[in-house]
């Protein structure tokens, strides 16, 4: 993204170093102390193990579930809608948000349309999909752009109007051309704003690529763990289900680390603790 | 500045408009064969067509036939009024509704019928073992889980009640999936429930007891689903429905007299564990939908308010 090469304060690299390890054995200790209660909660009998499954079964299930070829098929067509939806939602955001805030008319006239549109659930969408698409890769990719666009559209709207004024028009009057402008001015302070946007939608557009695929029956993970409980194979469901966690896990971890290399320069990354 | 905008917007939009028509729409025809589309649930219902699939009584007469999973007649009907599906599977009740909506669906096949014995079929009311219940009359003043409102399920569950002596408006009815029915149950959420396979084995399995056959006591042998196309498409192609009527009958017969051969099948769709499997109930597929059964279907479906007048059947079924 950028062509500066990352370069921390020492005090920054001193705690990433220190900070890192540690971080990342204490989230792994929270995850291990999930498992083991989940592990002991069917088995004291407080939940029936018929509908929660000990960890061990779980993870039993999860293991044929990784033999069989159809589950990575199913990932695969996950990580496609999700993929897909998120590039083609980053792209139209960036772009209408870029249009709509330079253009003041823009803005103020649709500024209401945009809050109109945003809260609609974009399961709510399910009806329109099915009729446009039946059950396909498209049905999944109406619902993830939908979700996925408003947050960074939105974003992109707070980010370009985040612009100081004063080195803006200091820009200006030093006759910087448009593209100068662009990449001194107005590119950096809108990108935090840009990675944000893209960070959030990374984990909204997977949950609704599951959801489709859930309720709709479009081909994914969501659509196998429909049928793992039509078919009363409840800790197949758990093991897909925990699929789909981890999966939200690497996409924020993904997203994260994304955003600190692109944003590298910028205050929030440097005087970040590592996450 | 602005100029250079409108170009990256335009060029942003370029690239994803042909993004997204890259996905092309599905050939008519592949190698000789027709494609077709049919929208299932994948349950046991559907097993006939998944195994003459299998068996070739599909490709043998010209059609190359993709079985589309979708949860549940909300994804099939919408899909097979729009084209996305040239045939789908949905009960008989959500068509009677559909074509009292003027909807336009028109039956090819028969689905899935009921076993006809009482106590013995894929679907019926359960209780917990230690439930006071005993039969369908207790149902009053009880909540009872169905899998939709307004169809099949409480329908035949009311009829059920009335047979047994008892008032059908008396009883309280709640939505909830076949599959979270069991847990329902079991968390003592309803007081009973309407299943079908495999969560009626499941609550089996776990003690739990049948009070009624629902679908038994609304009618003799009651034909329960079918396969049904757009009459648009029954128009414009009389003949390969014609062949895929001939091919599903073919299906029907087969998965009838070959259970086994079922059984096996469900292990390819679904995902339904060993034990489960072998202690479900098979549904029955005759070949030709039982006409007075649904004539009761449809009646019971006016008194209910679910249907605005008589079901004209004479359009609707093959």
């Amino acid at each position: 993204m950028t062509t500066d090469t990352p370069t921390k304060t020492p005090a920054a690299r001193g705690r990433g170093v220190r900070q890192g390890p540690v971080d990342a054995a204490l989230g792994l200790a929270g995850l291990a102390g999930f498992l083991a209660l989940v592990e002991v909660v069917p088995r004291t009998g407080l939940v029936s193990p018929d509908y929660l499954p000990p960890t061990s079964r779980i993870a039993g299930a999860l293991a044929d579930e990784l033999a069989d070829p159809a589950f990575w098929t199913a990932l695969g067509d996950t990580l496609t809608g999700w993929s897909v939806g998120l590039l083609i939602a980053t792209v139209l955001g960036v772009a209408a948000g870029t249009v709509i805030s330079g253009v003041p008319y823009l803005r103020r006239a649709t500024a209401s349309t945009v809050e109109f549109l945003r809260p609609i659930p974009s399961v709510a969408l399910i009806p329109l999909a099915v009729l446009l698409y039946g059950t396909d890769l498209r049905s999944t990719l109406l619902l993830v752009v939908y979700a996925a666009f408003w947050q960074i559209l939105v974003q992109v709207l707070y980010g370009a109007q985040d612009v100081d004024p004063v080195p803006d028009e200091t820009a200006r009057s030093y006759g910087l051309s448009a593209r100068a402008r662009i990449r001194h001015v107005v590119w950096p302070t809108a990108l935090p704003y840009v990675m944000t946007g893209v960070r959030l939608a990374a984990s909204v557009a997977l949950i609704l690529a599951v959801t489709a695929e859930l309720v709709i029956g479009s081909p994914g993970l969501g659509a196998r763990i429909a049928v793992a409980q039509t078919s009363q194979a409840v800790p197949e469901m758990y093991a897909l289900v925990v699929v789909t966690g981890l999966l939200g896990l690497v996409v924020n971890v993904g997203a994260r680390a994304v955003e600190r290399r692109a944003l590298a320069w910028h205050q929030s990354v440097r005087g970040e603790v590592a996450v | 500045m602005r100029r250079l905008l409108v170009g990256f917007t335009a060029a942003l939009l370029v690239s994803t408009t042909a993004a997204c028509g890259s996905s092309d729409p599905s050939t008519s025809s592949k190698g000789g064969k027709a494609a077709v589309k049919v929208g299932v649930i994948p349950i046991v219902d559907v097993a006939p067509v998944y195994l003459g699939k299998e068996k070739g009584f599909y490709s043998k007469r010209g059609i190359d036939l993709t079985l589309v999973g979708a949860q549940g007649g909300a994804a099939i009907v919408p899909g097979v009024v729009s084209g996305q599906f040239q045939f789908g599977f949905s009960n008989v009740t959500s068509l009677m509704i559909a074509a009292d909506k003027n909807v336009p669906v028109k039956a090819v096949a028969n689905g899935v019928a009921s076993t006809g014995k009482d106590g013995g079929d894929f679907a019926g009311i359960v209780v917990k073992g230690n439930s006071p219940l005993k039969t369908a009359k207790d149902l009053e003043g009880r909540k009872v889980a169905v899998n939709t409102l307004k169809n099949i399920g409480d329908t035949s569950v009311r009829e059920s009640v009335r047979k047994a002596g008892g008032d059908p408006s008396k009883v309280g009815f709640v939505e909830l999936p076949f599959d979270q029915m069991p847990a329902a149950l079991d968390g003592g959420q309803v007081d009973a429930a309407w299943v079908v396979e495999p969560a009626l084995a499941t609550v089996k399995g776990k003690g739990g007891r049948v009070i009624a056959s629902n679908f038994v006591d609304l009618a003799p042998d009651l034909t329960v689903a079918l396969y049904f196309t757009s009459q648009q498409y029954a128009q414009k192609n009389p003949e390969l429905v014609k062949k895929f009527q001939e091919a599903t009958r073919e299906s029907l017969a087969y998965a009838d007299s070959h259970p086994d051969e079922v059984r096996k099948v469900l292990t390819t769709y679904t995902k339904i564990p060993e034990s489960t499997l072998q202690a479900m109930t098979l549904p029955k597929w005759p070949a030709e939908p039982n006409r007075a059964s649904l004539d009761t279907l449809g009646r019971l479906g006016e008194r209910d308010g679910l249907l605005s007048g008589t079901p004209d059947l004479d359009a609707l079924l093959p």
